[in-house]
């Protein structure tokens, strides 16, 4: 079986409207990567959808939710070594015309982790103010942690090399993960570069994240920052890496 | 009857239920360790409460049962953490291994449909 070098990983829960067209656009923008739909304990049709568009599905006997789907894949692309992996969300909001500028980014091997970000370069992209708000202040929590600045830290558009594969297969926080891992990259010295991209509106479903849930949200992740904020000390005090 | 029959009455009745889970292998060894020691401890300090009273009378406490209280809610906190951490143990071990079943089967599919494709051809 024919391999290429790039493994792009579609996590999808319940997507079935829009899962099919979001790995047709994909392959009709580039056509050296292999597309990998992680169907998470789907009850509709989204594994079928994406096997009619040519993915390759893995699909979860149960659902593990957005990490646990997401870790599947980094397992999957460390076992058949994949030199990136790149996280598109099913949804549609991710541009596939984008693809090609992560991926050129990445070859130039200068940073680990690729991230296409909403706010390096004005974009269209549009959100409410309690939610710019929300992502203004976890941007200055992930700074505080890690000492130098990124702007979009929710954005779930990311390319990552084989380091950051390795460490994802071993670790990936279960929920809400986009935020935290930032900081765990930054204990294993793993360099994080934003690329401006463009946002489209979501073609279906709703966010996963809605009112009552985002206090949740903000309190999870600011604790899973500080955690990994105590692990970094640790690590320092034993005079290890 | 007071309160100190009732609480040997009560841990007595307790060990039996604990090796009585054991002796259906509904509660594993490592765990059901725990509960015959504290259900001894409870036992013991109802038995002979003048321990009891002396230990709460030097910790300032009146009401003597109340400290037998104080140290079940003190195991109660502690074995509640615990079994929170056996949780999250489990939960990533499931998580793992619901992964790895996933990709083995989705694997094992591609198996299943080349040598048709071959043999259609």
């Amino acid at each position: 079986m024919l391999k290429n070098k790039a493994l792009i990983i579609i996590p999808a829960y319940n997507e079935e409207k829009t899962v099919g067209q979001v790995v047709r656009d994909i392959y009709s923008i580039i056509s050296r990567v292999d597309v990998l739909v992680v169907s998470d304990g789907s009850t509709d049709a989204t594994a079928k959808e994406a096997k009619a568009a040519g993915a390759f599905v893995i699909e979860l006997p149960v659902n593990l939710g957005i990490g646990g789907a997401m870790q599947t894949g980094y397992r999957y692309a460390a076992e058949e070594e994949y030199e990136y992996a790149v996280q598109v969300d099913a949804d549609g909001q991710h541009d596939p015309k984008d693809l090609p500028k992560l991926l050129a980014e990445a070859e130039k091997k200068d940073a680990n982790l690729i991230i296409g970000s909403r706010y390096v370069t004005k974009t269209g992209y549009q959100s409410t103010y309690a939610r710019r708000f929300g992502m203004i202040m976890l941007s200055r929590f992930v700074q505080m942690a890690v000492g130098y600045p990124v702007k979009d830290t929710t954005s779930g558009y990311r390319v990552a090399d084989r380091r950051v594969i390795q460490l994802f297969r071993d670790y990936y926080p279960l929920d809400y993960p986009e935020v935290e891992v930032l900081v765990l990259l930054h204990r294993y010295h793993v360099k994080i570069k934003e690329i401006s991209v463009e946002m489209r509106e979501r073609q279906a479903g709703r966010s996963s994240i809605t009112m009552l849930k985002s206090v949740y949200y903000m309190f999870k992740v600011t604790l899973a920052i500080g955690i990994e904020v105590l692990r970094i000390q640790t690590i320092r005090r034993d005079g290890s890496v | 009857m007071n309160v100190y029959i009732l609480s040997v009455l009560f841990s007595v009745i307790f060990l039996l239920v604990v090796v009585e889970l054991m002796r259906r292998r509904w509660l594993l060894e490592q765990y059901s360790l725990f509960w015959l020691v504290m259900g001894l401890v409870i036992l013991v300090l109802s038995l002979f409460h003048g321990w009891l009273n002396q230990v709460a009378a030097s910790l300032g406490i009146f009401y003597a049962p109340s400290l037998l209280f104080f140290v079940g809610f003190l195991f109660m906190l502690g074995i509640t953490l615990h079994l929170t951490v056996v949780l999250s143990r489990l939960t990533v071990r499931t998580v793992r291994i619901v992964q790895e079943v996933a990709i083995l089967r989705a694997e094992l599919d591609k198996y299943k449909v080349e040598p048709e494709q071959s043999r259609s051809e």
